[in-house]
């Protein structure tokens, strides 16, 4: 009746992704909030350039990257410390003792996710530019098309990664998302050029894939403005490939270590660490 | 039942350490657990709170490691070979919450039996039959969240038995389930074994009852070391415990040749005048008794109101091996 | 009795609170917690502002923009920590149900619960003005400090934040798991309409309008005036132009139009609780999860 690995592990990622597409379709109240709640971080942190007559490119990186938020909020939220949830729920050990990789599971959790995510992106991006008459000039779609790839297989890769610490912490890894989330707007530079921050920490924060993706995204959007840019774009591509590699070997590396470990010292499934 | 077992543990061993020494001292969950359980058993595992049964239940569904010692699952060692560990069970336990509030319970079903690499047609297939044998048919599309304790604990069994594993962890299956759901679960636990080619379940619980019922052999577990194994008959036997025989009769004038029938240990009557009933009680050394006893109460011209006899039951075994009742 | 019964309630809530919030990790890493993830946020706004301004952090403005950031944790903060003891115990901790039958002031205890997150939230924004004061230059003298307009601020100012919270903690009985949505939104409209980051004239008019019966606009600015009020006579005054739009309100005005709005948002949110309250008993949505 079972069928090979891979079959098994796509059908997983199937199951996985299942609930979260249902639930999107059964609770709409969600895209309300998605649509609505990243706008007003955008709004804010346009009128601030705007007060301060900033040049007009700012308030585009404002919006692209408000937009980019969707995606590292999915990742922290809805993938990396969903194990949590899924612990105190009880579901983690059902999931940990199934016949498939925990990959699956979280490429399942990413997958439905994407829908919810992909709609608050485009929204925010949209309604931003229409809001706050942002003139952006896309002349290279594939090129956009590529480096987004590039940065989300990277960016999940890395939240895998992030997840494993849920298989051995409970609140502490879900206070640690928390403490992630503004450092990684600042590292990454979701509200202004990342090369603001300098070249060594511009260089220490291109870890987190959504750096150089933000980056390189900005560049296509505004081809004349290098003088914001930290890294030619194929250069950042370049790096975003490799990333994606490491990032996924590393997943798969600290998930079983990570599970092993809980294993070991007893808490993987124990609730309200 | 085939050479290789279902479930082999050799001196296996959890030590839980707290991760503060404020946090208390470590404690021995598990303590050099022997157990072979074969193939096509419905083992029982009985044991007070705190005995180490989920601990055990938690290392050979892959959820645990041991400490130390060998525990094997279908002939694969646990810690190596967990992926086809998992490939071969499934596991309940009571009071389960797990699931998705907003998904029907077809939906629910349908996405755990995803993950065992089940073909959807089939899965539909199989989760309608037993949710038709358990009685939840008419739940089939409600959602998760509007189910009340027993229909999702029913849920949650259908959930083990959807895989079709061929070792099942039963832990607590009937926990808080009214007693025709219950019925309906051991009945199909025992179908199950009994039907299925090489079909294993280990199963713990604290009814007493339902071990007896349903267990080819019994475990019993406390602070971690199993005190006996054995079939519920020679469990009992184990408790050098007299039947007693108690008999409401009318009103007996002559009782002096009761105490002297063969096979008759003790015997002791009281005189209920209002009621015209005398209470006899008799400790039995040998069953034959019984029928000397009824024709001589006969033969005295009285007449059998009531009888009822009593045998050790597997909770005399447990309170002589444990020392005490369930908390 | 009640009162006492009250008091109780609010003293074991708040020790429950603690422990929810503090006893997750060692001390040192809940500092690191408590200091890193307000100065971060911060910081955002720190590099924007030096991206327009060529690396400087001199100027009225930054110092309206740095305070105001600092006191929005309290906003961001409170109104998360309320709603979110309600949506914990329900959703996670399967608690609710068992408390809210307890024979206790249930607002109470909610309030109770979220009081450390205000303990908390106080010590983030200390450590966030003394790095502001320390490293960046931001202008706050303690010696010009207008205590009494300070203190009666922050106590019409939070009592507002609180209950607005536990408003917002109604709705959540009635909502999925997106109440914490809800509430990110509710914080976000103050972000953008209290004068936060930047002054009110900055929005349209018709945003500008609301902005004024917020009872957090009055407040921004009563505690703007009493932390540095030589920076809002720069700025209010800047050019000959009122750049905050407040610049005709006094100090007594300023209180006045703070605890009226105040003492509105306080009767509304109390109304709006009680109705969702009321709203969840009958459709049993008390004790029910809807977590995917």
């Amino acid at each position: 009746m079972s069928d090979g690995w891979i079959k098994r592990n796509v059908r997983a990622i199937r199951g996985r992704a299942y609930p979260r597409v249902i639930g999107s379709t059964r609770e709409p109240s969600w895209m309300f909030f998605d649509v609505a709640l990243p706008l007003l971080t955008v709004a804010a942190y346009a009128y601030i350039y705007k007060f301060m007559n900033a040049q007009a490119q700012y308030i585009g990186y404002v919006v692209i990257g408000g937009a980019m938020t969707a995606f590292w909020l999915n990742v922290l939220w809805s993938m990396a410390s969903q194990l949590y949830w899924e612990k105190e729920i009880g579901n983690l050990q059902l999931y940990l003792m199934a016949p498939i990789s925990r990959m699956s599971i979280l490429a399942g959790m990413a997958v439905g996710g994407l829908f919810e995510t992909t709609l608050r992106a485009v929204s925010t991006l949209v309604i931003g530019v229409v809001l706050f008459s942002v003139a952006l000039n896309l002349s290279h779609p594939l090129m956009l098309f590529g480096i987004f790839f590039l940065t989300m297989v990277a960016l999940y890769g890395m939240g895998m990664m992030f997840a494993s610490l849920y298989l051995l912490f409970g609140r502490e890894a879900y206070h640690m998302s928390n403490l992630m989330t503004e450092p990684v707007y600042l590292a990454s530079g979701f509200y202004f050029p990342v090369k603001q921050l300098g070249f060594w920490a511009a260089t220490g924060a291109s870890l987190i894939p959504i750096t150089l993706g933000l980056d390189a995204i900005r560049q296509l959007f505004y081809p004349t403005k290098t003088q914001d840019a930290f890294l030619p774009i194929a250069t950042e591509a370049l790096i975003l490939l490799a990333l994606c590699v490491v990032f996924l070997i590393l997943a798969k590396y600290s998930l079983d270590y990570m599970e092993r470990l809980g294993k070991t010292s007893g808490r993987l499934t124990l609730r309200w660490q | 039942m085939g050479d290789t077992p279902a479930v082999e543990t050799k001196a296996l061993t959890r030590v839980f350490q707290p991760k503060k020494k404020k946090e208390g001292k470590s404690v021995t969950a598990l303590d050099r657990v022997d157990l072979r359980i074969e193939k096509g058993e419905l083992f029982g595992l009985l044991g007070p709170n705190g005995a180490g049964k989920t601990t055990l239940l938690k290392i050979l569904s892959t959820l645990l490691l041991p400490t130390s010692g060998k525990a094997y699952v279908a002939g694969f060692d646990l810690e190596k070979d967990f992926v086809e560990v998992r490939r071969r069970i499934n596991m309940v336990s009571g009071g389960e919450i797990s699931g998705y509030g907003l998904l029907t319970v077809r939906e629910n079903l349908w996405m755990f039996s995803q993950f065992y690499g089940i073909k959807s047609k089939d899965a539909k297939e199989r989760i309608d039959s037993l949710l038709d044998k358990f009685g939840l048919s008419d739940k089939r599309d409600e959602k998760v969240r509007t189910l009340s304790t027993g229909q999702r604990q029913k849920m949650n069994v259908v959930r083990g038995f959807v895989t079709d594993p061929d070792i099942l962890f039963l832990d607590e299956p009937t926990l808080g389930l009214d007693v025709n759901a219950s019925r309906v679960i051991r009945d199909h636990i025992v179908d199950w074994v009994d039907n299925g080619k090489d079909k294993t379940v280990l199963l713990t619980t604290h009814y007493m009852a339902e071990a007896d019922q349903l267990c080819n052999r019994i475990a019993i577990i406390d602070e971690g070391k199993i005190l006996a194994c054995n079939t519920p008959e020679n469990l009992k036997k184990m408790v050098r415990m007299n039947k007693t025989l108690t008999l409401d009769v009318t009103l007996l004038a002559d009782k002096s040749v009761l105490g002297a029938v063969k096979g008759v240990d003790k015997f002791t009557y009281v005189d209920d005048a209002e009621k015209n009933l005398t209470h006899l009680k008799f400790v039995l050394t040998d069953e034959s008794a019984v029928s000397d006893i009824v024709s001589d109460v006969l033969g005295n011209g009285s007449k059998i109101v009531s009888l009822q006899k009593t045998e050790p039951t597997l909770e005399d075994v447990f309170i002589k091996m444990v020392g005490k009742g369930f908390e | 009795m009640a009162v006492g019964g009250d008091i109780r309630t609010f003293k074991n809530a708040a020790w429950l609170g603690w422990q929810m919030e503090a006893n997750w990790t060692d001390p040192f890493l809940f500092a690191t917690y408590s200091i890193v993830k307000p100065i971060s946020g911060t910081l955002i706004l720190v590099f924007m502002f030096m991206v327009v301004t060529g690396g400087h952090t001199t100027g009225p403005y930054f110092s309206y923009m740095y305070l105001g950031n600092a006191l929005y944790m309290y906003v961001a903060e409170v109104l998360f920590g309320v709603t979110w003891v309600i949506h914990d115990d329900r959703e996670h901790y399967m608690t609710l149900k068992q408390v809210y039958i307890a024979p206790i002031n249930f607002s109470t205890y909610i309030l109770g619960r979220s009081a450390i997150k205000i303990a908390i939230t106080s010590a983030g924004v200390l450590i966030t003005l003394v790095f502001g004061v320390l490293v960046l230059g931001v202008d706050i003298n303690l010696g010009s400090v207008d205590w009494p307009l300070l203190v009666a601020a922050m106590t019409f100012g939070l009592g507002c934040i609180c209950v607005m919270g536990l408003a917002l903690g109604g709705v959540t009985f009635l909502t999925a798991k997106h109440s914490m949505g809800i509430n990110e939104g509710i914080a976000g409209v103050f972000y953008v309409l209290s004068g936060v980051i930047f002054p009110i004239t900055a929005l349209p008019g018709w945003a500008q309008s609301i902005s004024k019966v917020l009872p957090i606009t009055y407040w921004m600015e009563a505690v703007r005036r009493a932390l540095a009020p030589g920076i809002m006579d720069q700025l209010g005054h800047s050019n000959g132009f009122d750049i905050t739009g407040m610049v005709g309100f006094n100090d007594m005005f300023l209180m006045v139009d703070l605890i009226v709005s105040a003492a509105i948002a306080f009767g509304l949110s109390i109304l709006i609780f009680r109705y969702a309250d009321l709203i969840a008993r009958r459709k049993g949505k008390i004790d029910w999860t809807s977590a995917y």
